[in-house]
């Protein structure tokens, strides 16, 4: 009897840990997750950035970003919004549970040529999840020489929809960062920012210092907002990265769901220059 | 290469042959409710063939199954054998040509190859055949292609009344024919000489370039009008010998459960709508764009050659008379009209 190869089905996964986000609007849970075989977790490689298919067994399977960095080598994290079959699925598991993993996918977030470079962070919501992947990454003790100034511009809907609050300490207490966060409108007890982020970016972040990569994250329409202002202030587009959301079911540019032109978000992104993002049909 | 020549009885021997030691699919007709159609499955009897008109199907289904469990036994049907490899008999030039389209997509792509459905290619054999006569929707000569023979396949059968000639071009699969009787070349190069001449030129000229200027055509405003009167029942694509999208279903509980994959559609108005219920092709227009365009601009700029064939199936299926000709003449009237005669990315 033979059996027909591919691997494009599912490794079995543990879920570790389940860290429920979001305060009063419990959409957002971020699983940690390690593989059950030992030696599939010892040779585990990713790139912020890339993402995994994660499957829900019996249900169906969906793309998340990872949202942890690959230096942390004892697991892996997602973020996951309930809005959909796999994501309400996936609330609905508890520690101990096995879910399928397969990937990773996609090109990740450049880090070489980021190297050298002053970084700036703006996200917003869920989508902090693939910078926070990064921001862990370039913050890490072995990496943070490699970058110059780094900033992060973190934007929530309201103080009860903060996401990642255990880094917060950290990244604050790290050498030449600086972290602001913002809500959408003004709340009693916040002490921080107000306003969506593209209105902060010229009075909370300092964007005109050279060399600088802004890597940006979040709903769509944010994104908009955000890249129309740092291409006003004269930010080269080819310095302004973000990641594309698109359904998914392969992962690997062939089963034909995910494409914007000719390109194939799962295998030519997620991540994309905005420069890249300006020859393409504007199909997202 | 090796030419053969031979007369009906003596093709229904070698069949005979050849099928204890191969998987053979062809043309055969099917009882479909109040229709036959003629479409390719694994046979065990010659005589079931037909090989005088173009086959309703492609054999897509035979080297990309309409469904298949992953990690499970392809069951073709009870005359499949997973051990034997496959000969596919009477394949047209147009269905040649979509084969080739998937071996770049999910072979030569060294970005990522499919393993099941190379392990089923490898073990196919496609012994193509000359087409006699046009179909009405047919048009790949007006692709560049010739319905005489195609290149890419390393057997070819050319039917003359009860005679078949079976010229092998790959000296790999010489052993299989060795023993029938010899054709005579110069009486092969006659018969494909007229045919050639018999084979009318196709009414449908197409001028337009390749591939088509991405953004131009994708921003241009015709998808709506051509498509008012589609009605997204994806039978195009079904039928259409190069549409490879696809798709994966779970059956069964936690970890014992079974994962499938199945033939999708871009023509489905659920095939792209996101999790949120964004949906980046949200009507029909954007949904047809991205077929044609897929076919005449994205797959030409990421292989190479086109992903239409030109087999002419889609018209003779879509159930409201939606043209593919007809829309690639919109195509061509548009570039004429905003004067764009680049082609490729622009």
């Amino acid at each position: 009897m033979k059996v027909e190869k591919t691997d494009m089905l599912p490794q079995k996964a543990e879920i570790i840990e389940i860290k429920q986000e979001t305060k009063t609007n419990l959409n957002i849970k971020t699983f940690r997750l390690r593989f059950k075989d030992r030696s599939q977790r010892d040779n585990f490689q990713f790139k912020p950035g890339q993402f995994m298919m994660v499957t829900v067994f019996g249900v169906g399977e969906a793309p998340f970003g990872f949202a942890s960095s690959p230096t942390e080598k004892e697991y892996f994290e997602f973020s996951v919004k309930e809005v959909g079959l796999v994501t309400e699925a996936l609330h609905n598991l508890k520690e101990g549970d096995i879910i399928g993993v397969r990937g990773p996918y996609g090109n990740g977030f450049p880090l070489e040529s980021t190297e050298g470079k002053n970084i700036i962070f703006i996200g917003g919501g869920i989508g902090i999840a693939p910078l926070r992947s990064l921001i862990n990454y370039v913050l890490d003790e072995e990496n943070r020489h490699k970058y110059k100034k780094i900033q992060l511009l973190n934007a929530f809907r309201s103080p009860e929809d903060t996401l990642y609050c255990d880094d917060y300490e950290w990244w604050e207490n790290t050498e030449n960062t600086e972290v602001k966060y913002t809500i959408d409108e003004p709340c009693e007890g916040w002490s921080k920012c107000v306003g969506f982020p593209h209105t902060l970016i010229v009075e909370e972040l300092n964007y005109e210092l050279p060399d600088t990569r802004v890597f940006t994250c979040g709903p769509p329409i944010m994104i908009k907002f955000v890249t129309e202002k740092l291409r006003e202030l004269g930010i080269d587009p080819a310095e302004i990265i973000t990641t594309l959301e698109m359904r998914m079911s392969c992962g690997v540019g062939k089963c034909g769901r995910c494409n914007i032109g000719h390109y194939y978000v799962c295998k030519d992104g997620p991540v994309f220059t905005l420069e890249q993002l300006g020859e393409m049909p504007d199909e997202y | 290469m090796m030419i053969k020549k031979i007369s009906k009885e003596r093709f229904k021997k070698l069949f005979d042959e050849l099928k204890e030691e191969y998987n053979i699919a062809a043309p055969i007709l099917k009882d479909k409710g109040k229709e036959k159609i003629l479409e390719y499955d694994f046979i065990n009897d010659f005589d079931q063939i037909v090989w005088d008109r173009q086959p309703d199907s492609s054999p897509k289904n035979i080297i990309f199954p309409q469904n298949s469990m992953l990690g499970n036994d392809y069951k073709g049907s009870k005359y499949y054998d997973d051990n034997l490899s496959t000969i596919i008999m009477g394949v047209r030039s147009c269905d040649i040509e979509a084969v080739k389209v998937f071996d770049q997509v999910f072979i030569e792509d060294d970005s990522y190859i499919d393993d099941s459905y190379k392990n089923r290619r490898d073990k196919t054999i496609i012994m193509g055949i000359s087409c006699a006569e046009r179909e009405d929707s047919c048009f790949c000569d007006s692709l560049g292609l010739d319905p005489i023979e195609s290149d890419y396949a390393p057997v070819y059968i050319f039917k003359d009344e009860d005679e078949f000639f079976i010229k092998i071009k790959d000296e790999k699969y010489e052993d299989l024919f060795e023993d029938l009787p010899k054709g005579d070349q110069a009486q092969l190069k006659a018969l494909k000489k007229q045919r050639k001449e018999e084979f009318n030129e196709s009414s449908f000229s197409l001028d337009i370039p390749t591939p088509l200027p991405e953004k131009e055509m994708f921003e241009a405003d015709i998808w709506e009008e051509m498509t008012e009167k589609c009605l997204g029942c994806g039978v195009c694509t079904y039928y259409c010998p190069t549409c490879y999208c696809f798709n994966f279903f779970w059956e069964g509980e936690d970890g014992e459960s079974t994962k499938y994959k199945s033939w999708d559609s871009c023509m489905f108005s659920s095939y792209s709508v996101h999790a949120s219920g964004h949906n980046p092709r949200d009507s029909k227009g954007k949904r047809y764009r991205n077929r044609i365009m897929h076919k005449f601009s994205y797959h030409p700029l990421n292989y190479e050659g086109l992903a239409c064939v030109g087999c002419g199936r889609c018209i003779d299926r879509c159930p409201v008379n939606l043209d593919i000709r007809e829309a690639l003449k919109m195509t061509e009237e548009y570039l004429l009209e905003e004067g764009g005669d680049e082609s490729g990315k622009d």
